[in-house]
């Protein structure tokens, strides 16, 4: 194995630790990323303890109030107060976009690691079948799915999550396809194979600690474009179903008063843009922390 | 060589559209229940039903239905809406002019804002236009279309209305009056497939005015905005190209939502009609044709990168 000592066997975790620790100063991109997602994740963890209202609660104000030092963002058409309803979504909104970025990363990623080392007949039909779903474009194919899944499922969180794994998973699994082929030509995967190790453990033990970075930074990338997508199904209205505090859902409901009362609209619309930012921005910097480029556009 | 190469591309593409077509009849029709009961309602006669599935092939089974499906969508007949009986290319084809009306203004609007700020940013580089277009950028990629689109909204029409809430062409009477109805959701999707090409254009853009050429212009006395506009630019609009057809492809899905966000009678606001509805028909007609644009545009990416590169190209 003495050849394969560019490639490390430490895990993702402790070789990012020993990055952090060598570097001289972080990247601005990550500071300020860690410092914007810090907000959203206490948010997420301690607003019961101090929300004002409940979300679902109404007729707490006149419809469509100003705000006022009693309702920060005013209230929406239900006489809700906008600001605990914003805040009430945020473990929600972290937590979908997270989760389904997250099965999405399992499952694709394994069955392109898979499928790389596999290679011939399975890899050719797989990666044909993937083509042709990254051939839909994103937002469609997540209509088409939930389309497919019929009206009794509609607002379900689960299916939504499902939808998202789904929309994500041809498209990491083609990312990690190609970074299985480039690791193939290393020596250790050929040691492994002389050994006589199982696919699977070639795949889990050999494959995937040497791919974690970049899926790493994949994962970031698709977690950054998550609450878009689950932002923009909710407010077409195929995504969570009211009173549920989505804030895409919320722009939705409440832009039949974006004259008189903006800030109900501008108040989810904002939030759900700053955890993007703060998304990307922690991505960005991980990915110059770990030396790797980050790839956007033609989602 | 490099026509077999074009031509395995034209091919693949070929094939992906036909795999294309077989996931969105499946999904949109073999999925659900019984097509008959849902569109005909609870009180429909089992008559009535056996008629409907009769005309709409209901009774064949799957695999005879999408090739009938096929052979009709090949000859350009994708069949009768479920809703209004219509024929579908009659409901798609105003719609689609207007989707791809939006999308030319927004294409036009797109490449002068990406040339414009990714030459100031590479200039600039480092220095205040520069991270302040950098900070816009990220902006704009975090936004989703539907935020991006409410602010323009409250800003542009409602704070300062200079244009329509609403983008409803039809009332549009003169040249002028269209244009004004469609500038706000053409400048979202302009700005939104802009904040790529800027970094993109921007990257290659310093790598190009770094390199020995251009060092050299500007050593012989030309003038700065002549080395950057003559000497660099143009090359390092190359590797732009690619990103520039990635982003059609782009606007084909993107259009749903801001369509949506504008109330335009667009394709994309059909699509999210047609599934509320489920009328199948309409979804299949709709997403290959997205999906074909897609492709499409991504086969001339592809192409695009072929011709361009001299290695392949002379080899």
């Amino acid at each position: 194995m003495a050849s394969s000592t560019v490639v490390s066997n430490q895990s993702i975790i402790a070789r990012l630790f020993g990055r952090l620790a060598r570097i001289r100063y972080l990247p601005t991109s990550l500071s300020v990323g860690a410092i914007i997602l810090a907000v959203y994740f206490l948010t997420a963890l301690t607003s019961s303890f101090w929300v004002p209202y409940e979300y679902s609660q109404v007729g707490i104000g006149p419809p469509f109030s100003q705000p006022s030092l009693e309702h920060l963002f005013g209230t929406d058409q239900l006489g809700r107060d906008v600001f605990s309803r914003v805040v009430n979504g945020t473990d929600k909104e972290l937590f979908l976009a997270l989760t389904s970025t997250l099965i999405a990363l399992t499952g694709g990623g394994l069955l392109g690691l898979l499928s790389g080392l596999v290679g011939g007949w399975f890899d050719e039909i797989l990666m044909r079948m993937f083509d042709a779903l990254i051939s839909i474009p994103l937002l469609i194919f997540a209509l088409l799915v939930m389309a497919a899944a019929g009206p009794d499922l509609s607002g379900n969180l689960v299916l939504l999550m499902a939808v998202v794994a789904i929309v994500y998973m041809p498209r990491i699994a083609r990312m990690a396809r190609a970074t299985a082929l480039d690791l193939l030509t290393r020596d250790f995967v050929t040691v492994a194979r002389t050994r006589g190790e199982s696919i699977w453990s070639i795949v889990w033990r050999e494959l995937a600690p040497n791919a974690s970075g970049v899926l790493l930074v994949e994962f970031g990338v698709r977690a950054g474009y998550a609450p878009i997508l689950i932002g923009s199904l909710g407010f077409l209205g195929f995504g969570a179903r009211p009173p549920i505090p989505e804030w895409g859902l919320m722009v939705s409901e409440n832009r039949a008063a974006i004259v008189s009362a903006p800030a109900a609209v501008l108040a989810p619309a904002l939030a759900l843009a700053g955890l993007v930012i703060g998304l990307n921005l922690f991505t960005d910097g991980l990915a110059r922390v770990l030396g790797r480029q980050v790839q956007r556009g033609g989602i | 060589m490099v026509s077999r190469l074009i031509l395995s591309r034209i091919v693949t593409a070929l094939i992906t559209l036909l795999a294309v077509s077989v996931f969105i009849f499946w999904a949109s029709e073999v999925l659900p229940g019984d097509i008959a009961a849902r569109v005909l309602g609870r009180f429909a006669t089992e008559e009535g039903k056996q008629v409907f599935r009769e005309r709409l092939h209901l009774d064949k089974p799957v695999y005879e239905r999408y090739w009938l499906w096929l052979q009709g969508t090949v000859h350009g007949d994708f069949g009768v809406s479920l809703v209004n009986q219509r024929q579908v290319w009659d409901v798609i084809a105003p719609k689609l002019r207007n989707t791809l009306l939006l999308g030319c203004y927004a294409f036009v609007l797109y490449v002068p804002i990406s040339v414009l700020l990714a030459t100031l940013s590479a200039v600039f580089r480092e220095r205040w236009p520069d991270t302040l277009i950098s900070f816009f950028t990220l902006l704009g990629l975090s936004a989703p279309e539907f935020v991006l689109g409410t602010g323009l909204l409250i800003t542009l029409g409602v704070a300062i209305p200079i244009f329509p809430v609403m983008s409803l062409i039809e009332l549009a009477k003169t040249p002028f009056e269209t244009i004004r109805t469609l500038t706000l959701p053409a400048i979202t999707l302009a700005i939104v497939m802009a904040v790529y090409a800027i970094r993109m254009l921007r990257g290659s853009l310093i790598e190009v005015l770094d390199s020995e050429y251009v060092r050299m212009a500007t050593l012989k006395g030309l003038p700065r905005y002549r080395v950057v506009l003559w000497h660099a630019l143009p090359n390092a609009l190359v590797p732009t190209l690619n990103v520039t057809a990635l982003n059609l492809a782009y606007l084909v899905g993107g259009v749903v939502v801001v369509e949506q966000v504008f109330a335009y009678p667009g394709l994309g606001s059909l699509l999210v009609g047609a599934i509320f509805v489920r009328d199948a028909p309409v979804i299949e007609a709709i997403a290959l044709i997205a999906s074909g644009i897609y492709i499409l545009a991504n086969l001339f990416a592809d192409l695009m990168g072929v011709l361009l590169n001299p290695r392949l190209r002379t080899s």
